[in-house]
């Protein structure tokens, strides 16, 4: 009996062995070492294409100009209250409005598309902008701007990816069917120009950071949608970090694109 | 040996395969604040009256908020309502999420959530179990289910009793689902949810929260306990008549906002709409919206009955709750009570469905015998199945009597109604069976009798759907069978030639909220079986009752003002619930309706 009992130990272990090895080849994609994909290769979701922003939220601070001193739901500190009720109504539709730590907030309609296959490039109507998320980031450069410079990565679910906080995790040992690749987009963008938040002059300073989270789902009636969840931290400005998402629906084509610039 | 060796190789492998990383799954549970970075405004001090900015509402429901009157809420069945899930995730309080796992194989079961504000608690079941039939109760929280897609939970709801969507008036109805997201992002969760009513709205209504992980586990309780707040006459029910709301332009003339804007609907959520806005207004001549045609599309309409119990000639039962089931087949609805005495049954379905009854009977009470059938009202529907019913049972009868009845009486069930259901049955032609006609008949407003260890009381309702419907309340099982009184599919019939008004209707649905007492925030306790739909309690009596008070008010001031009933049809005053209890039936039943109320109020 003790004979059968290391045999099944021996074979459990063996086991053991041959399932880890296939899940760590399956991770590294087996055989021998291969280039990483590009993240344009490697992207778990596709945001590429048109998408119009769907204003169910914020719509009186979003779809017109907000009054004055109208701060509403914005964790302004004294001194961004300060600056914000110093603002000059004369400069409505100023770009300031469309930086990047403000500019998804607003009702615009976006185009994505892979610049290369490490840049992911959206532009928006509203205001005319566009923003660069850059893979395997080099060094921001010096000088500051309004969209800034934006860091991106995939976070990946599943085979090569990061699992996730407090649970699960790992790839799927060999023979098993692929599991289909999941993740978002992360992108933090940083050296920016002071901008407002809201068109009616909430304020960000240049110290500020933008965090993004892009998530793509399909609804139930087969619309695709994807959300954007912002964090702005500005120390000079707000009391802590102001965190919206927002939601864009994706557009067959560009048939409605209507570019309308700011002031520059 | 070697077989048992390879059998225990075998095994010991099964295992090592099984203990492979589940597909990834993210740890959601504790304790997460709400950010209140959106919609602030809206969500903390409240909506103003008349904002329906930026939300894809139909004409219907334009109109049902245009009456509504906040002065509702001070009501005492209206005090205690929690948030629907579709709103509570908008509201105060800090949100707690615990998972319940199987000891044995560690699986999450379910996810719960708890949210401070009127102890909105709701179960997220994860073990794949299907949705419920579409007979079964609503509830505030509805009934969900989730799955893991990569780190997202992605949350299904459907069975919601009617709630906001914004609360100033904005309310979806209880044939509403919802879809949710939870995504966690390090310590932020951002959850994404989207409502589809066939009824309300025009395209799903996408919204978001966001909520941060917080370090504070308090979660204080909070009980409610309803209470007269102001002094009304019983059955009065605040709203404003079409057209005489005073402060609907009052949100849009303080932002200086285009009313085409804050009137709402789809448009007015795209980038572009602002543009064109003023001209809108401009091309109104007025400030406001025109109504637009019958509500609800076909395809919406399409999508509501998706969970619909399929119409295959089957009588399926429900446990309700006590001594008590609901029976549910062919659009209507029987119950019976069971105990050590027998069985006591409430209305027999059609004639066609006698049958199944007494088979699902068998089912449910196996040979304990069919000591009573009840009887409703006189519609075929109800009685149709009596003598099938009747012939499967027996009674005791007094032994005095069954020289005159012969011993053959004992050999049915008793079937028991008020008199005047009797007097209409014995007069349907062809003529019915002598097993199908009533053996006990009362003519007070109340019998009553003790069976199987609870009081049973028979209640006459006069002059509502018929003058003689008859409700029947299980006091210890606390369940009330309203049979045509209440339902929850249509709009009453009321049959003006047997006595029925509309006056009565309202009456009665006043009667039964009297009756009924919800166990905890507006949900369970008394619950209600109505002639025909779901099961309910008091929240969706109280929905009910008050769309009908809201109705027989506007009929009768458009009767003061003189207007003639090709009028009030042409006004379409019933067209903000049409695609709810309208559709069912078809428009000329909706006709039919506020005809028979016009005619019953005008005399």
């Amino acid at each position: 009996m003790v004979k059968h009992i290391q045999v099944v130990a021996a074979i459990v272990v063996l086991a053991s062995g041959i399932v880890l090895s296939a899940q760590q080849q399956a991770g590294r994609g087996g055989g021998p070492p291969q280039p990483p994909p590009s993240p344009q290769a490697a992207a778990p979701i596709d945001l590429t294409g048109y998408w119009v922003s769907i204003v169910t939220e914020d719509w009186r601070w979003r779809m017109v100009t907000p009054p004055k001193g109208d701060f509403a739901s914005v964790p302004l500190n004294d001194e961004g209250q300060k600056l914000g009720n110093a603002w000059d109504p004369a400069t409505d539709g100023s770009c300031l409005a469309y930086g990047a730590a403000g500019l998804m907030r607003n009702p615009t309609r976006v185009h994505i598309t892979w610049e290369n296959d490490r840049t992911l490039k959206l532009e928006t109507d509203a205001g005319v902008q566009s923003r660069r998320f850059v893979f395997e980031a080099p060094q921001p450069p010096a000088q500051r701007s309004l969209q800034g410079y934006s860091a991106a990565e995939w976070e990946l679910v599943g085979p090569g990816g990061r699992g996730g906080q407090g649970g699960g995790g790992g790839g799927r040992g060999g023979g098993a069917p692929a599991a289909p690749r999941r993740g978002n987009l992360k992108v933090t963008t940083t050296m920016m120009s002071a901008g407002w938040l809201r068109k009616n002059g909430v304020p960000y300073s240049e110290n500020a950071t933008l965090t993004e989270y892009y998530d793509r789902f399909p609804a139930p009636n087969g619309d695709e949608w994807f959300v954007v969840t912002t964090i702005v931290s500005d120390p000079k400005y707000l009391n802590q970090d102001f965190v919206t998402s927002t939601h864009f629906k994706k557009e067959a084509d560009g048939a409605k694109w209507a570019p309308k610039p700011c002031k520059s | 040996m070697t077989r048992l060796l390879l059998r225990t190789c075998a095994c010991a492998l099964l295992v090592v395969a099984a203990a492979r990383p589940a597909v990834a799954q993210v740890d959601l549970t504790g304790m997460w604040a709400p950010i209140f970075h959106e919609d602030q405004v809206e969500r903390i001090p409240g909506p103003d009256v008349g904002d329906y900015a930026g939300l894809p509402i139909n004409d219907a429901l334009r109109m049902r908020a245009d009456s509504w009157d906040a002065s509702l809420l001070t009501l005492p069945e209206h005090q205690c309502k929690p948030h629907p899930s579709t709103y509570g995730f908008r509201g105060v309080g800090n949100l707690r999420i615990t998972a319940e796992v199987d000891d044995k194989t560690q699986a999450i079961v379910k996810l719960h959530t708890h949210i401070q504000w009127q102890e909105q608690r709701r179960d997220i079941w994860m073990d794949g179990r299907p949705h419920p039939p579409d007979y079964v109760a609503h509830t505030w929280q509805g009934f969900s289910t989730g799955q893991w897609e990569g780190n997202v939970l992605v949350v299904k709801t459907t069975h919601l009793k009617a709630g906001w969507i914004r609360r100033n008036g904005l309310l979806i109805s209880d044939q509403a689902t919802m879809t949710e997201r939870f995504i966690r992002h390090g310590n932020y969760l951002t959850h994404i949810y989207m409502i589809e009513d066939p009824n309300y709205l025009t395209e799903p209504l996408i919204k978001t929260n966001g909520f941060q992980l917080t370090a504070n586990p308090v979660m204080q309780p909070y009980p409610c306990y309803p209470t007269v707040e102001v002094p009304r006459e019983k059955g009065d029910v605040p709203h404003h008549l079409p057209g005489e709301n005073p402060f609907l332009e009052e949100y849009a003339n303080k932002h200086h906002l285009p009313l085409s804007a804050v009137r709402g609907g789809a448009e007015t959520a795209l980038p572009e709409f602002m543009a064109t806005a003023a001209a809108r207004d401009a091309r109104s001549g007025t400030r406001d919206a025109a109504p637009a045609a019958r509500t609800g599309s076909a395809a919406t309409r399409n999508a509501a009955s998706a969970t619909a119990t399929p119409a295959d000639g089957e009588v399926r039962s429900l446990h309700v709750q006590g001594n008590v089931w609901m029976l549910h087949g062919g659009g209507v609805n029987a119950a019976v009570q069971i105990g050590e005495e027998g069985v006591l049954v409430v209305d027999t379905m059609t004639a066609a469905l006698g049958e199944k009854v007494v088979a699902e009977i068998k089912k449910l009470a196996g040979d304990k015998p069919i000591r009573w059938i009840v009887n409703t009202n006189v519609d075929p529907d109800h009685t149709g199945g009596n003598a099938t019913v009747a012939a499967a049972g027996e009674s005791i009868i007094a032994g005095n009597f069954v020289g005159q009845a012969g011993q053959a009486a004992a050999n049915f069930a008793k079937v028991l109604t008020h008199e005047n259901v009797e007097a209409r049955l014995v007069k349907v032609q062809p003529a019915l069976p002598t097993q199908a006609l009533p053996t006990d008949t009362f003519f007070t407003d109340e019998f009553e009798m003790h069976f199987n260890g609870e009081a049973v009381q028979f209640i006459h309702v006069p002059n509502a759907h018929t003058d003689g419907d008859v409700m029947v309340f299980f006091r210890k099982s606390d369940v009330l069978v309203t049979g045509d009184a209440f339902n929850t599919v249509s709009f009453p019939v009321i049959d003006m030639e047997e006595g029925g008004s509309l006056n009565g209707v309202v009456k009665t649905l006043n009667q039964i909220l009297d009756i009924t007492v919800p166990e905890d925030k507006q949900e369970g306790g008394t619950y209600v079986i109505p002639g025909h739909g779901r099961l309910t309690d008091e929240a969706d009596v109280v929905e009910y009752r008050d769309m009908m008070t809201i109705i027989r008010d506007r009929i009768q001031n458009a009767i003061e003002k003189g207007m003639t009933l090709e009028q009030v049809k042409s006004a379409r005053l019933v067209r903000d619930y049409e695609g709810r209890y309208g559709a069912a039936r078809g428009a000329a039943a909706a006709d039919a309706f506020v005809e028979a109320g016009y005619r019953s109020l005008k005399n």
